[in-house]
């Protein structure tokens, strides 16, 4: 068969004018000047180099390691459970609830954002990493049901049945049969959700109070155009991560798709 | 094999909403015979043998394993262990962990486990593969695997759903000759579901058939092909023509019919199906039929018909012939002793029955 010509350029040309804007961001990170602007002035790893001294960042940075880590194993365990109801068994609401789950991916994040800090404020949770905790957890669950989804479809049922006829109990089994099974879909859940929180700004925007993550302290200092060259830097980190970790985890989400015989 | 009940099931139906998937069933096995639940998929086998093994509860009726009544007690309580269809291997843990894996649920020590694993693995001819991974294991290991890891229980019952359905025909033909003697060296009750009548008649001690959740009949494999107790059962057990006769006289165990082709005839009475009117069924086995040029001497029942089809088997030649009076042509089956292929499409030809090998179906059910 052939190709319609020019079709691969077209196709050339979406993945340039998807991905360009993206790789700005490091190209001029390596800048020596303080402007973002062509033509590049020199090479450098300064702006690299002087992030490690900023105190008010390194904060910011754990504080994100917190709450990725938080929203990712409450997402991670709550889609567990949830993707095992929905793939194994049939209930009334089923469908129902199973695009109740996915709707936070479509709902705008500014809405979400300023719901729950009504809600949190009028339940006595101030704005804090907390608060940007369980926003988080919210939004990663779609995410972690999907990923858990694939898991458990590729998961033959009779597994846990011959656990169960050979003497397990519920527990016992689930831990050692199914635990073990979708483990590789677990770490993909755990990645790919905090991946999502890590990177998220609007909530955290709204819910962390006095206690930025990482986006959001870059979005504070994007005012300073004498700090811009660092949060080029910054943000160029943040994109490296994101990759890698998206990267690790497709590979632990097609392990498990695979590891079922 | 001994007189005493291993499983009884007393009246067990189950129901899922409206659907009747078992409908009163009552069914009493034998200590140490190997017993195969046969019938079209979708009969309710799968459901009973699951309701045996604690997976399924019934919604009414007794499970009742070695005189212990099994209500409210679950699989990993009851002294049946299950070969699963897909054989649910665990990918995760290599052969000696996944024989091994009920035993760890017992509290036994370690250096029992050991022994007791590779008993069990040289019992299936897998000896020495226990650090072999699961998913290196090609369709027979993995039968055998999942064989090993409910046998090595020491289960009172082996329930097996459709476990020779995912290998192909040598090797499906291999495994039934092994399962039968390891079934017999150990003497443990075999509880087979199939869909497959020669892995059935192969296999089995008895056999009970089911259509629709019912369990229609119960007995050895060549009673079950000799006297069937009704037309769907002969039908779905080997091959079969069905004829039309009228029923003359009634004396003892026998009866005197005559049909449209065979002329008359007195055969045996079939004490397994209903016999109301004189309008009844007969059945003949392909294999029962002598086929020749000539009409055959020494036969009971001669008839003489036109070759309407020859299918080639191999092992033995099928001959459809038309006989004037019957609707369909009567399939008549010939071991294939010499290589040839003796008549063809539009030869005359005639067909030759001895009573004892008409079947009485009892009234005539068909419509044809």
């Amino acid at each position: 068969m052939t190709r319609p010509s020019g079709l691969a350029l077209y196709a050339f040309l979406y993945l340039v004018f998807l991905y360009l804007p993206v790789l700005f961001l490091p190209l001029f990170s390596f800048n020596s000047g303080t402007i973002v602007a062509f033509p590049i002035k020199g090479w450098t790893l300064e702006w690299y180099r002087q992030l490690g001294g900023q105190e008010t960042l390194i904060q910011a940075l754990v504080n994100s390691l917190l709450v990725g880590l938080v929203a990712a194993l409450l997402a991670t365990s709550m889609g567990l459970f949830a993707a095992r109801a929905y793939v194994r068994y049939r209930f009334r609401g089923k469908e129902a609830s199973e695009g109740l789950v996915m709707l936070p991916l479509v709902i705008p994040g500014i809405i979400v954002a300023s719901s729950m800090l009504v809600l949190f404020i009028s339940i006595g949770i101030k704005p804090s990493l907390t608060a940007v905790m369980l926003g988080h957890t919210f939004l990663a669950l779609p995410f972690s049901v999907s990923i858990m989804k694939s898991a458990f479809d590729d998961f033959d049922a009779s597994l846990e049945e011959a656990a169960f006829d050979l003497g397990s109990g519920v527990v016992e089994t689930f831990r050692r049969v199914t635990l073990p099974i979708v483990a590789p879909g677990i770490v993909a859940s755990l990645l790919v959700t905090f991946t999502v929180s890590f990177d998220e700004f609007v909530l955290a925007f709204f819910l962390s109070g006095n206690q930025p993550t990482l986006p959001v302290y870059i979005w504070s200092q994007i005012r300073f155009p004498a700090k811009l060259p660092n949060t080029l830097a910054l943000g160029s980190l943040l994109l490296l991560a994101s990759v890698a970790l998206l990267v690790v985890a497709e590979y632990f989400r097609r392990r498990s798709a695979k590891s079922t015989i | 094999m001994t007189e005493k009940n291993i499983i009884r099931l007393q009246g067990i139906e189950k129901r899922f909403g409206q659907f009747v998937a078992v409908s009163n069933l009552d069914l009493d096995l034998r200590e140490g015979e190997f017993f195969s639940l046969l019938g079209p998929s979708g009969c309710g086998k799968t459901t009973a043998l699951r309701m045996i093994a604690g997976f399924q509860e019934p919604t009414a009726g007794k499970v009742i394993i070695d005189g212990q009544d099994m209500e409210g007690i679950p699989a990993n309580k009851r002294p049946t262990n299950m070969v699963f269809q897909s054989y649910a291997i665990f990918p995760h843990l290599n052969v000696g962990n996944n024989v091994a894996y009920g035993l760890r649920n017992r509290g036994i020590s370690k250096s029992e486990i050991d022994t007791r694993v590779s008993e069990a693995l040289e019992m299936v001819e897998l000896g020495g593969l226990q650090s072999r991974g699961a998913t290196e294991l090609s369709g027979g290991q993995r039968q055998r695997v999942a064989l090993a890891r409910a046998l090595v229980m020491r289960p009172k019952v082996l329930l097996l759903d459709e476990p020779l359905s995912a290998l192909d025909k040598k090797l499906r033909e291999q495994m039934q000759f092994e399962m039968r003697h390891l079934q017999q060296e150990l003497g443990i009750t075999f509880v087979m579901v199939t869909h497959d009548q020669y892995e059935a008649m192969t296999m089995s001690d008895r056999i009970g058939v089911m259509f629709e959740g019912r369990l229609v009949q119960v007995d050895a494999p060549p009673t079950l092909y000799a006297k069937p107790c009704n037309r769907e059962i002969a039908s779905f057990i080997g091959e079969m023509n069905f004829l039309p006769a009228e029923l003359t006289a009634e004396k003892g165990d026998t009866l005197t019919i005559s049909t449209p082709c065979f002329c008359a005839m007195t055969i045996e009475k079939n004490p397994n199906v209903e016999q109301t009117g004189r309008a009844i069924e007969i059945g003949i086995r392909p294999e029962q039929l002598e086929i020749s040029a000539q009409e055959p001497d020494g036969y009971d029942g001669t008839v003489q018909g036109t070759v309407r089809d020859v299918a080639f088997y191999g092992e033995n030649v099928h001959y459809h012939v038309q006989v004037d009076g019957v609707a369909r042509p009567i399939s008549a089956s010939v071991p294939n002793y010499f290589h040839t292929v003796d008549y063809r499409p539009g030869d005359a030809v005639w067909l030759g029955v001895q009573s004892a090998s008409v079947i009485d179906l009892g009234q005539n059910q068909s419509n044809t």
